[in-house]
């Protein structure tokens, strides 16, 4: 049951880069995200067995890829008609056919309890997401591209090596054969394990899917992909990619922590991750007030809370991985919010082609839509982590816990957010209210902002009236992994 | 078993030699046929391995490496060379010395993390092991020492070959071959897409506008 969720993408995918128009392609794509978002949810009926065999960790954000994938893909009709002369047919093929690949990676990732198939479902995710980005074929998006390519082709080979140390630590534990290579009895064994090479395989692991997260030293890339990409796939996509890489790091933080709790050689990993996570706070909190260009400002963003979600991790306890989870999940889900209403606006503007989202061309989005403009910063308000926004609730379970474990990086983190919020909310007010560029006229707001409301919606409503599963769910996967 | 050891051991050597010479090579040919030898060391050591293992998934992936990695890659580069014209020397980003320098370095800062570390493993590993870091390394640091595309990419294809030392090196690992697949997959994409790059640059197609708004609305 569970190979379906995660086969029919790239089956699908065949098929949508070869035949369609591109709206056919659009409403297609559309079509099978809804049925794979459903096949999500069916997948906690029947997680499965052996090689790919979710967990609750697993289901939950294989429902929240799910979900994201669906309402990117709705949207994205509305992109491709606006937006259809600008490629050729068999690139919007292409497009659409990337599309569901990534989607089917990100699910194969999530459910895989083998540490060789996540690795390669994250190859797969990063190799399609490199294509989306040079699909424009401008000189800037191949620059993109090719940084994209590099630095994730980098990291991807860092994270092979660490999988592999990972194997061989396992030896004296389990034994030369599959067992050694799947994250149950992984995390069962984790206590008999080799742990200074556990450590070393760890430091291989941060680095290389650290560079898929966008950590700070290795986010290069993402600035750029977001910004030149086709703006769904590279942009509202992107969450759950990110959410797999962090999810990665999370699973091989809780084999060393083990392995330290019990007794063995390998080092705690919360100063790895600590350190990683605050330099990608604090670094975005002093980057984020110079950006211009919308779509890099967000992707600067994206840095900080990978950071955040990385900084919870390397706290350490189950209250905050439950915290670092909740912000990954509110946090993806007002991302891809905010990116489809930023796509719309720039559409509203005239064209969504990548250099159409300065700041200063979108403003004042008022006088074009209402709609679309408070949902538009009602999205970036809720960025910033202020009440009522969704993330101030994982972010202060967070902080609270800074408070309890580490006291002494409370200073530093509450700086890199503040700095962060401020050069958020710097920009609502011009975008929504501020003077229009000349000739704008009011337009009637598109079908698709519903579906950001709904993303709004969601994030308050898991944040302050979490459903008694869902918290029942996230407090068993933060109760496991801590 | 002295045999395996010494045979092993040799192959490695000859792998982590040629990506040490890579850092010296100004010349994109020269860098080719250093890789291709690397690669053709490569599926010999995997063969061998399969031998003493007897892991028939080894054989596989030293077959997969000799047809592609030794044959099919290396014809690739060297026709994107030729057609474009790319004999002359590759601009560096340091000096060779400085370069070759920090490569004894890494070298130095594998065997010295890999050893203490696995002192538990079978020693065959171990020692594969570090020399399989060491060609990670250096690759690591051809890539970031050379401007041109075409030697990133060679400096990224050795790290790969040290990537696959490593995994024919571990005792009954599962998914070797499906590894180096999927790595090839990467490596291909790599290839075709610096073959796509070029074309524009030769051919003067280069749309410029890009350009030109990255200008306009700043980073």
């Amino acid at each position: 049951m569970i190979y379906v969720p995660v086969f029919l993408p790239f089956l699908a995918a065949l098929v949508l880069g070869l035949v369609g128009s591109p709206v056919g392609g659009a409403i297609a794509n559309a079509g099978l995200s809804f049925v794979v978002f459903l096949l999500t949810l069916v997948v906690f009926t029947a997680p499965g067995s052996g090689l790919i065999h979710a967990d609750g960790l697993g289901l939950l954000f294989g429902v929240l890829t799910g979900f994201i994938a669906l309402t990117t893909a709705l949207a994205n009709i509305g992109y491709v008609r606006g937006a259809q002369a600008r490629l050729a047919t068999p690139l919007w093929r292409l497009y659409h056919a990337l599309c569901q690949v990534v989607l089917g990676a990100t699910l194969l990732g999530l459910y895989a309890d083998n540490i060789g198939l996540l690795w390669v479902a994250v190859e797969g995710a990063t190799i399609a997401a490199t294509l989306a980005v040079s699909l424009p074929r401008t000189a800037s998006a191949l620059e993109a591209a090719w940084k994209y390519f590099i630095l994730g082709g980098v990291g991807i080979g860092l994270a092979l090596f660490g999988t592999m140390l990972v194997y061989l630590a396992a030896q004296p534990a389990l034994g030369p054969g599959l067992a050694a290579m799947s994250f149950a009895a992984l995390s069962a064994h984790a206590g008999a394990m080799d742990g200074s090479l556990l450590t070393l395989a760890f430091v291989f692991i941060l680095f290389g899917y650290g560079t898929k997260a966008a950590l700070v030293p290795l986010h290069g890339w993402l600035p750029d992909a977001y910004a030149e990409g086709p703006a769904p796939l590279t942009t509202a996509l992107s969450g759950p990619m990110l959410n797999l890489a962090l999810i990665a790091i999370l699973r091989f933080r809780h084999l060393m922590q083990v392995n330290v709790s019990s007794g063995g050689t390998a080092m705690p990993p919360g100063p790895f991750l600590l350190t990683l996570g605050l330099a990608s706070i604090i670094l975005t909190g002093f980057s984020l007030s110079r950006r211009r260009d919308a779509r890099r400002f967000f992707g600067f963003s994206s840095i900080e809370h990978s950071g955040i979600a990385a900084f919870a991790f390397g706290i350490g306890g189950a209250a905050a991985i439950f915290g670092g989870l909740l912000h990954m999940l509110l946090q993806t889900l007002v991302k891809s919010g905010l990116f489809i209403a930023l796509i719309r606006a720039a559409g509203l503007r005239g064209s969504t082609a990548p250099g159409h989202y300065g700041f200063s061309h979108l403003r004042g989005m008022i006088h074009s839509n209402k709609y679309t403009a408070w949902l538009l910063g009602g999205s970036i308000f809720a960025l910033s982590g202020l009440p009522p926004s969704g993330l101030f609730a994982s972010e202060f379970i967070i902080i609270s816990q800074t408070v309890q474990r580490h006291p002494w990086v409370t200073a530093p983190l509450g700086l890199g957010l503040l700095l962060c919020a401020v050069a958020m909310l710097r920009n609502v007010a011009p975008l929504v209210f501020g003077p229009a560029p000349p000739h704008t006229k009011a337009v009637k707001a598109a079908p698709e902002m519903h579906l950001v409301a709904l993303h709004l919606v969601l994030a308050v409503g898991l944040a302050f009236a979490m459903p008694r599963p869902l918290f029942a769910l996230l407090s068993t996967v933060a109760g496991a992994l801590k | 078993m002295t045999l395996t050891f010494s045979l092993a051991h040799l192959m490695g050597g000859i792998l982590l030699l040629c990506g040490f010479l890579l850092l010296s090579q100004r010349r994109l040919a020269a860098m080719i046929t250093l890789y291709q030898v690397q690669a053709f060391t490569l599926a010999a050591a995997a063969f061998w391995q399969g031998y003493a293992q007897s892991e028939v998934n080894l054989y596989l992936t030293g077959l997969i490496t000799l047809a592609l990695k030794a044959v099919l890659l290396p014809l690739g580069l060297r026709e994107i060379v030729r057609r474009f014209n790319l004999t002359r020397a590759v601009e560096t980003a340091m000096p060779m010395a400085l370069s070759m320098l920090l490569g004894v370095g890494l070298i130095g800062i594998a065997v010295l993390v890999v050893l203490p570390t696995t002192m538990n493993a079978v020693s065959l590993t171990r020692e594969d092991l570090a020399i399989a870091l060491s060609v990670v390394l250096l690759g690591l640091l051809v890539m970031t020492s050379r401007r041109s595309a075409l030697a990133q990419i060679i400096g990224f294809l050795s790290t790969e070959n040290g990537l696959v030392l490593a995994a024919i090196g571990m005792p009954g690992m599962p998914f070797v071959a499906e590894f180096s697949v999927a790595m090839l997959v990467l490596l291909a994409f790599l290839v075709v897409g610096v073959f796509l790059l070029r074309i524009r640059e030769h051919f003067d197609t280069l749309d410029v506008t890009g350009i030109e708004d990255i200008e306009r609305r700043g980073r």
